[in-house]
């Protein structure tokens, strides 16, 4: 028994660990001051821990060579469940973004996350040695394919957010800032024709966060409600469960998307710089560990595997402080959610075995 | 690129990339510091705007007594059918079922009702169950999750239809009274309130008994359901009122009309409190409090019996013979027809230069008439020439002097002015000239003159109590307080002890063998003074006789009396109309005899 812990703790790396627990702490006492019915949410979240746990040790425990060696057919598996969710999706408000499998749903976008930089990682790291303006371009188009797809759900969060993890190991992986500027104008140039493709509701959404006091009991309600909550959070909070724009239900969802408003009203300002120092050693401890791994391929998915945390985190906290339009995502860690938790754990994981076995696929 | 070139590139890139993450970061945070910290006095208040409602309790309404205390308007506990308000649109389809498995009506109006009820969790649809659909109700309540059985307070009137004009009623709150409230500054007194005096006392003296409105301060959730009271101050309740009415009185006065309409006022000489205030038909001021039906609206509004008529104040009359003891007192005041003059009556007055000709009410006429006779028997001869020889302007300036033509401020709405009219007046009105037949008619109070019922009082309590300054009010005391009596500001006008002597023996006189109301007296261990008085309702042409058998009944004469009693140190004045009643002495007379008895004699009735 001890030498299995001996051996986990090899395994592991206790600070990203130590991180990872306080930040799903925070979101456990934060759910459970609420007192909407909490009784089943803490139980399921707790079971959404322990299930993204044991993945989480699956994962340290795997060669992440395997990993590597089945990252295009992970890839190519993703893509097919997103093409099956366009035909057998479960829909909800108007989206299609789940597949049904009788006892859980899955969406295949929140797997994409992870099985995309483990396809542009395993591209860059296989053609090491011949990068070019081909195989950056290649790269560009492998990423276009999910990004469509769940474009077409449809799941503008979600889509950006695969986009950016992708986006990013470009960048990283040695694309010039000529190019990376280039892209740009294209894509600022582009955006009209993005705006005229919009669904109405999303529409709207951009539309109240220039300023949703516009409409504030309509399109803007969401929005007004979070602001309402952080900002009479104040200095210190209103006290865990003293939340009153929580618990008289004027918060819209808020055990899920709406949790870092929940956590903003009852802690305050002070309790924010706490969670955002927290993300940001998450973050700073996730680039340490890439930047000391020996293999492309494990740099390149650490850095995109935390940058999308980060992106999760930052889109998350925009949206609820009123800063970009609400698009529906999970606060990593702190959501109450199935997905989202075994995910971010997931990808904690994949970090830990690429750190484990820092020279098994370096050349 | 080699690996150690790329592991050199790789740093360099993340560094940038932390940087851009920190600075990416910064903006959230930014932006939350500014919502919490700067803007933190802004959203509190939009946080408390949210969940904390300041709603007001309204108080109880006061009640209003007699001056013995027997309730006129109270507030009664009912059980109400209550809709849970998250409920309300499933309303239609309660209602059939109620309908149709108990049998229960529901109050229309409901749209309003749900505003009026703001911040409770229930609305009323049924006020006032019976135990009947109470049990009925309770038996069945799982059909009806969403209803539920609440204890609320109504407005009550015991005495049912019983003063109604007196007491009044009070109805919803509408946009008249909105403004009106608005005009007055009141609106904060009636936050909370749906209901506000319409008429009678209940009108009159709402500032008194409507109180001021307590706050709650709730905490409400995202779809307005109540979570907890914060705090909370307790409403003022409305005053309670003793009206100078004795109600003993008021109910025999009512008997004694039955069926018969008109109006009857008791007004104490001594200190001008009205005793009774009667106006028949009359009305269920209960009808009103939740709005009125339009077809139970339509028949209080009938134009034969005007039910809604507060004919003491408004019922405007004329005077009849009851004007002639103060036309004596012109008289005499002028010196004219003083006794011992008399005159040899024939049964009619013939106008000088004229052939025109006014006949007295009894053929063949009463022969010997002095001042005291022809008030005691209401010789029309006698006054027709007296009026003529007094003039309408000096006439005028004693029924003036009298409060005659002018409202007696009396402490209740809806008061007339009446009418004593001139020359000025008719050419204006009229643009006719004035004729001497309508100064001689005038003088047995036809003509123009219309008189309210209790200006007929209050002139009669003048001339029993001639010090008497105080003019007539309902209001006894405040909460149990004595109010004081408002004096009337005008200059008093004197007459001299001898001219009041000889019309007040008149009065005695009618009473007494050979008066118009002989049969009252007979029976009588006090002495009264009265005059009996009949109104025509129509012009008889020249000789035309008058036969009460054949006119359909609202054609008939008004019956009219006024009377105050013990003659020495009198301590009640009635005055009483009976409209269509034919004469004054047979019809009003044993009216006013019943409550003078009572109050009189029977005094612990």
């Amino acid at each position: 028994m001890i030498k299995v812990l001996e051996k986990y703790k090899k395994r592991i790396d206790i600070p990203l660990l130590a991180i990872t627990f306080f930040i799903i702490f925070m979101g456990l006492v934060t759910l459970s001051g609420s007192n909407l019915d909490t009784s089943n949410i803490i139980i399921n979240q707790v079971i959404n821990i322990f299930v993204g746990l044991i993945i989480f040790t699956i994962l340290i425990f795997t060669n992440p060579r395997i990993l590597f060696s089945y990252a295009p057919i992970l890839f190519l598996i993703t893509i097919f469940l997103l093409i099956l969710v366009h035909f057998f999706g479960v829909e909800s408000n108007g989206a299609k973004r789940w597949l049904a499998f009788g006892v859980f749903n899955l969406q295949p976008s929140e797997l994409m996350k992870i099985t995309l930089p483990l396809m542009i990682a395993w591209l860059y790291q296989q053609y090491q040695n011949k990068i070019s303006l081909r195989l950056h371009f290649t790269a560009i188009f492998l990423i276009c394919i999910p990004v469509y797809l769940v474009l077409l759900q449809p799941d503008l969060g979600t889509s950006i957010m695969i986009a950016l993890s992708g986006f990013l190991i470009i960048f990283l992986a040695g694309i010039s800032w000529r190019l990376i500027i280039s892209s740009m104008i294209v894509a600022i140039l582009s955006s009209p024709l993005i705006w005229i493709n919009l669904h109405t509701y999303q529409k709207n959404r951009i539309i109240n966060m220039l300023d949703p006091f516009v409409d504030p009991l309509g399109t803007g309600y969401h929005t007004i409600q979070s602001m309402i909550a952080i900002g009479s959070g104040g200095g210190f909070g209103k006290g865990w469960g003293e939340g009153s724009q929580t618990n008289l239900n004027f918060l819209p969802e808020a055990n899920t998307d709406f949790i870092f408003a929940v956590y903003s009203e009852e802690f305050g300002f002070f309790g924010v710089l706490i969670i955002f120092a927290l993300f940001l050693l998450l973050i700073f401890r996730i680039f340490i560990l890439a930047n000391n791994m020996q293999s492309t391929f494990s740099k390149l998915l650490t850095v995109s595997l935390g940058v999308s945390i980060f992106s999760a985190i930052f889109v998350n906290i925009a949206m609820i402080s009123g800063l970009v339009p609400i698009v529906g995502l999970p606060l990593p860690f702190m959501s109450y959610g199935g997905t989202s938790m075994v995910v971010s754990l997931a990808s904690i994981g994949i970090i830990m075995s690429l750190n484990n076995h820092k020279t098994l696929i370096a050349n | 690129m080699d690996n150690y070139r790329f592991k050199y590139f790789f740093k360099k890139r993340i560094q940038i990339l932390f940087v851009f993450l920190i600075i990416l970061l910064l903006i959230p945070l930014l932006k939350i510091f500014y919502l919490q910290i700067i803007q933190f006095d802004r959203f509190t208040a939009l946080s408390k705007n949210n969940s904390i409602k300041i709603i007001p309790i309204p108080p109880k309404r006061g009640v209003i007594l007699d001056r013995n205390n027997i309730i006129l308007a109270d507030n009664k506990l009912v059980h109400s059918l209550e809709i849970d308000r998250a409920s309300f649109s499933a309303l239609p389809e309660i209602q059939l079922r109620l309908k149709n498995k108990l049998n229960i009506d529901i109050d229309t109006d409901i749209a309003n009702k749900k505003i009026s009820y703001l911040y409770e969790n229930t609305v009323p649809i049924s006020f006032n169950l019976s135990d009947k659909e109470i049990a009925s109700f309770v038996a069945h309540q799982y059909l009806f999750p969403k209803l539920s059985i609440k204890q609320r307070f109504i407005r009550d009137y015991p005495q049912g239809k019983s003063s109604a004009h007196l007491i009044g009623f009070i109805n919803r709150i509408n946009d008249k009274d909105i403004n009106s409230l608005e005009k007055e500054n009141l609106t904060n007194r009636y936050l909370g309130s749906t209901h506000i005096g319409k008429s009678g006392t209940e009108k009159f003296y709402e500032n008194l008994i409507h109180g001021s409105p307590g706050f709650k301060e709730i905490e409400v959730d995202a779809k307005q359901n109540v979570i907890r009271t914060l705090q909370e101050k307790k409403s003022i309740p409305g005053k309670a009122i003793n009206l100078t009415i004795d109600y003993r009185l008021q109910k025999i006065a009512e008997k004694a009309f039955g069926e018969k309409k008109g109006a009857l006022v008791a007004i104490n000489p001594k200190n001008s409190e009205v005793l009774a205030y009667v106006s028949q038909p009359t009305f269920n001021p209960a009808l009103f409090t939740n709005g009125i039906s339009h077809e139970a609206w339509s028949n209080l509004n009938d134009k034969d019996s005007r039910a809604m008529l507060d004919r003491v104040v408004a019922g405007l009359y004329p005077p009849g013979s009851t004007l002639k003891p103060f036309v004596a007192l012109a008289a005499l005041k002028n010196n004219i027809r003083k006794p011992p003059f008399s005159i040899f009556d024939i049964g009619y007055f013939k106008m000088p230069r004229s052939s025109k000709v006014f006949r007295d009410w009894k053929r063949g006429g009463h022969g010997t008439v002095d001042m005291i006779k022809a008030i005691a028997v209401s010789c029309d001869t006698f006054f027709y020439g007296l009026g003529l020889e007094l003039g309408i302007p000096k006439l005028n300036k004693v029924l003036d002097d009298f409060n005659f033509g002018k409202k007696t401020d009396i402490d209740i709405d809806g008061e007339k002015s009446g009418l004593i009219a001139n020359k000025a007046w008719k050419k204006k009105k009229l643009n006719e000239s004035w004729y001497a037949g309508e100064t001689a008619i005038t003088a047995i109070g036809q003509g123009f003159t219309l008189v309210t019922p209790l200006q007929l009082a209050n002139a009669t309590a003048k001339l029993a109590n001639p010090s008497l300054s105080i003019k007539p009010h309902l209001l006894l005391s405040i909460d149990g307080i004595k109010q004081d009596k408002q004096e009337v500001k005008e200059k008093k006008q004197s007459y001299s002890d001898e001219n009041l002597k000889w019309v007040k023996t008149g009065m005695v006189n009618v009473t007494k063998e050979g008066g118009t109301a002989a049969f009252l007296g007979r029976k009588s261990n006090y002495q009264m003074a009265s005059k009996t008085g009949t109104a025509q309702l129509f012009g008889l042409k020249i000789d035309e006789e008058y036969n009460e058998d054949i006119l359909p009944d609202k054609l008939k004469d008004h019956a009219l009396f006024i009377t105050y009693a013990p003659a020495i140190n009198p301590e009640i004045v009635i005055a009483v109309i009976v409209e269509n009643g034919g004469h004054g002495g047979s019809v009003a007379g044993p009216i006013a005899k019943k409550v003078l008895d009572a109050y009189l004699v029977n005094k612990k009735l």
